[in-house]
């Protein structure tokens, strides 16, 4: 499928919501995959920062399977880190996803996600770019491709920003757009979280769970509760080292040195009880922090 | 008239006899020469040897003086023929009775004295294994040659001295061996007490000491990855009098005893920077030499910023890794060095070095990190049975108690247990060739390390989750095991194979 095939802003399948962005709206765009015009129907972008935290890729994966779930499609830029994130997490929970690339339709970038790309098209999703043949991605390509992934969604969800990041730069052309913007809370010690505690400032919502944003799309999320209280999970430890873990890292999630030292335990007994508790999925590790799972 | 003189030559660490042959004859013009495949350092003898004489106020003949050393095909190197060589000219022209089964080494100084010589242990060694019944050696060589009981080691502190010797004008006496300091490990550069925070790395220390076993610490820049692995020593179990002759040999041969010293008594930790040459690290050269690796020999090899050391020189350690010896093989000769050491890895994250930094933020991209950690090979990473990933400490978490460093462990009480556990795997290992749970090969593991159903599951369960690699799986046992005699357990529980885990290979396990 070399060149990709065209879609002009005449053409009767171009996304009526990208129309709408005016003189910005690109002339031409070329495509991968089946295009399907429903695809369109119900966008959220999803957008996060390069260097997303462990943090944010859980949240990511809270957020968006259930949203990928409801039939909303998630666009982003495919860029590593939080576009990534959001293209994979939906793909994994079997929705459709759209990747606005900033290159030449017949170029991956970044060319080592080149299997994430294919499981794009096999998942019924779309590849876009306003770029034809192998033209190279540049610095000035990126916020280019960003008025795009704005331009087709009624909403932008953002992960985790940097200030002055290329993820911000999404959330001023949604501003720009009239799209709803929703924005992750983070700790503030964190550089990527400076940016979304801006936009919460500036007057955006504040996404804590999927719900949020299907009531704004008015879809009503058939995710049954699968939510354990804490009290019932605690509930099912005998061991008493366990129990403390769990009821410390439901407050923070943390690394085994710190547990130790918290739980004053030897870290040869933490390290065991959470090698089985990860066993047991109660738990898991992202990078060298635990999370309650 | 000829005059023979034994001595010996060293090929690795074997020794072989020579024969030092001086011929002074009276027809011909006056000269000095040395055949037999001298090298440089041979060659000059000439020069020392005769100013040696004439300092020692003895007149050098006018003769024509043929040194020959045979074997004449087997390259000789070295400057401890000096003392053979002037004593055959001294003999021939003085004409003493030199008592036979004599063997003399050490290099001569202009003014007729003896200087440290590399090399006198392993001279002594090969006089008791041939017989020989007194060495003489430099003064200051002499503490290293006299440890080999059964001969008698003469102290030579200059030529006139030994001369006087022979001519029965004034003895010398016999070096009596002073024994080394105890066998203590060295006091290491830390105590681990002296390290607030990094429980798991101690602890993995603590595991990699009592098990042999290699380790990989993973971490920011300052995060304290050295510091544990120059405490490393500290906890290790001291050398045993057969493995102290082991090194002491290789330290003896590469001349890294100091004048006056004798055998090396405690592990040795070596820390070559990664711009050192292959040569230098793995071993060779056109007389093939020890480096590093050997040198590590019993010790410990601590190798910071691993990923910079060049990939040849990563690939050139499988072998001794996977064996605990390496082979040398040059057109003229094939020499074999031990190299059975604890290799202590050290590397950044990432190139920028603040990957997953808990305030810093990484700068790289996941290209980078990726090409970064691949600079490790595959095979040696294999090779290594304890990953862990150390973080840096902020001091504000521990409380006034826990920073005391009275509440810490001292490296004194961990190398007690470190201790325990070898004995326990000595008596496992009675009548195998390996010593240390680290050196199982599968079949030990087949045969010393039968799992219960319920660990046998769990390990399953975690390589199935954790996408272990066939020798993960066996690593984890192996550690699992260790981490059972630290505790003296006769059979692996699933507590010490829960912890093992803990222990796999995390961040660069995708490559």
């Amino acid at each position: 499928m070399e060149g990709g095939n065209i879609i002009n802003i005449k053409d009767e399948k171009y996304p009526e919501l990208l129309k709408k962005i005016g003189k910005e709206a690109p002339e031409k765009l070329y495509y991968k995959g089946d295009w399907d015009d429903n695809i369109f129907d119900n966008c959220l972008a999803v957008v996060g920062s390069r260097h997303l935290t462990s943090y944010g890729k859980m949240i990511t994966e809270q957020l968006v399977t259930e949203i990928a779930a409801a039939s909303i499609t998630i666009v982003s830029g495919f860029m590593y880190g939080g576009d990534e994130a959001a293209h994979r997490v939906t793909v994994e929970a079997g929705g459709r996803t759209i990747a606005v690339m900033p290159c030449g339709i017949d170029m991956i970038h970044p060319e080592y996600q080149e299997e994430l790309y294919n499981r794009i098209i096999k998942n019924e999703g779309l590849i876009i770019s306003e770029f034809e043949g192998k033209f190279p991605p540049a610095s000035w390509t990126y916020p280019k491709r960003n008025r795009i992934v704005a331009g087709l969604s009624k909403a932008v969800l953002i992960i985790e920003a940097g200030l002055n990041s290329g993820t911000l730069i999404t959330a001023e052309f949604a501003k720009k757009f009239g799209r709803k913007i929703f924005a992750v809370p983070g700790p503030l010690t964190s550089e990527v979280s400076k940016g979304t505690a801006k936009l919460i400032k500036e007057g955006a919502s504040v996404a804590t769970e999927a719900k949020d944003i299907l009531d704004f799309y008015k879809i009503i999320s058939n995710k049954k509760s699968v939510e354990v209280k804490p009290q019932q999970l605690v509930g099912q430890f005998k061991d008493d080292i366990e129990k403390r873990i769990i009821e410390h890292l439901k407050k923070e999630p943390s690394e085994v040195d710190s547990l130790a030292r918290i739980l004053s335990a030897s870290v040869a007994k933490v390290g065991t009880a959470l090698s089985l508790m990860q066993l047991k999925g109660f738990i898991r590790q992202e990078g060298d922090k635990y999370y309650v799972d | 008239m000829l005059i023979k003189i034994p001595s010996a030559a060293n090929l690795g660490l074997e020794t072989i006899k020579v024969d030092v042959e001086v011929n002074l004859a009276n027809r011909g013009l006056p000269g000095f020469e040395i055949v037999g495949l001298p090298d440089k350092a041979v060659d000059e003898s000439k020069e020392r040897v005769r100013a040696a004489i004439l300092s020692s106020g003895i007149e050098f003949p006018a003769k024509k003086i043929t040194v020959n050393l045979a074997p004449a095909d087997i390259p000789k190197e070295g400057s401890f023929y000096d003392l053979p060589i002037a004593l055959g000219i001294l003999d021939s022209v003085l004409q003493f009775e030199i008592p036979e089964e004599s063997l003399f080494f050490g290099e001569l100084s202009l003014d007729g004295s003896l200087r440290h010589t590399k090399g006198a242990f392993l001279f002594a060694l090969f006089a008791k294994e041939k017989g020989f019944e007194n060495l003489f050696v430099p003064k200051d060589s002499a503490n290293e040659a006299a440890v080999i009981k059964g001969i008698k080691v003469f102290p030579v502190e200059n030529l006139f001295q030994l001369v006087s010797h022979f001519l029965k004008r004034k003895l010398i006496n016999q070096a009596v061996y002073k024994e080394p300091e105890d066998r203590l490990p060295i006091p290491a550069e830390f105590d681990m007490r002296e390290i607030l925070g990094q429980e798991q790395a101690k602890r993995a220390a603590e595991i990699s000491a009592a098990g042999g076993h290699n380790i990989i610490m993973v971490g920011s820049p300052g995060s304290g990855k050295t510091m544990l692995a120059r405490a490393l020593p500290g906890i290790m179990p001291p050398l045993s009098e057969e493995e102290s002759l082991e090194v002491t040999k290789i330290y003896s041969i590469a001349g890294n005893i100091p004048p006056g010293g004798s055998v090396i008594s405690y592990r040795q930790f070596r820390a070559p920077h990664h711009t050192a040459s292959p040569v230098g690290l793995i071993g060779g050269g056109t007389r093939p030499h020890p480096g590093e690796i050997s040198l590590a020999h019993r010790g410990v090899l601590f190798l910071d910023e691993f990923n910079e050391f060049p990939r040849q020189v990563m690939e050139a350690m499988r072998q001794p890794l996977e064996d605990g010896y390496l082979t040398i093989s040059r057109s003229k000769e094939i020499v074999r060095y031990p190299a059975d050491f604890m290799l202590v890895a050290s590397a950044n994250p990432c190139p920028c070095g603040y990957f997953n930094h808990p305030k810093k933020n990484c700068v790289c991209t996941p290209r980078q990190i990726r090409k970064y950690q691949k600079r490790i090979s595959g095979p040696i990473l294999d090779r290594i049975d304890l990953h862990v990933i150390v973080q840096p400490v902020d001091i504000e978490e521990f409380s006034e108690n826990q920073k005391a460093s009275e509440s810490l462990e001292s490296s004194g009480i961990i190398r007690e247990r470190a201790i325990l556990a070898r004995e326990i795997q000595k008596k496992r290992f009675n009548g195998e060739s390996i010593q240390s749970n680290a050196q199982m090969k599968n079949s030990h593991i087949k045969k010393y390390c039968k799992l219960t159903k319920e660990v046998e599951q769990l390990l399953k369960q975690a390589s199935m989750k954790f996408q272990l690699s066939a020798r993960s799986y066996m690593k984890m046992i192996k550690v699992a095991r260790t981490i059972a005699d630290l505790e003296k357990a006769p059979e692996i529980t699933v507590s010490h194979m829960a912890e093992a885990l803990q222990y796999r290979s995390k961040i660069y396990e995708s490559i």
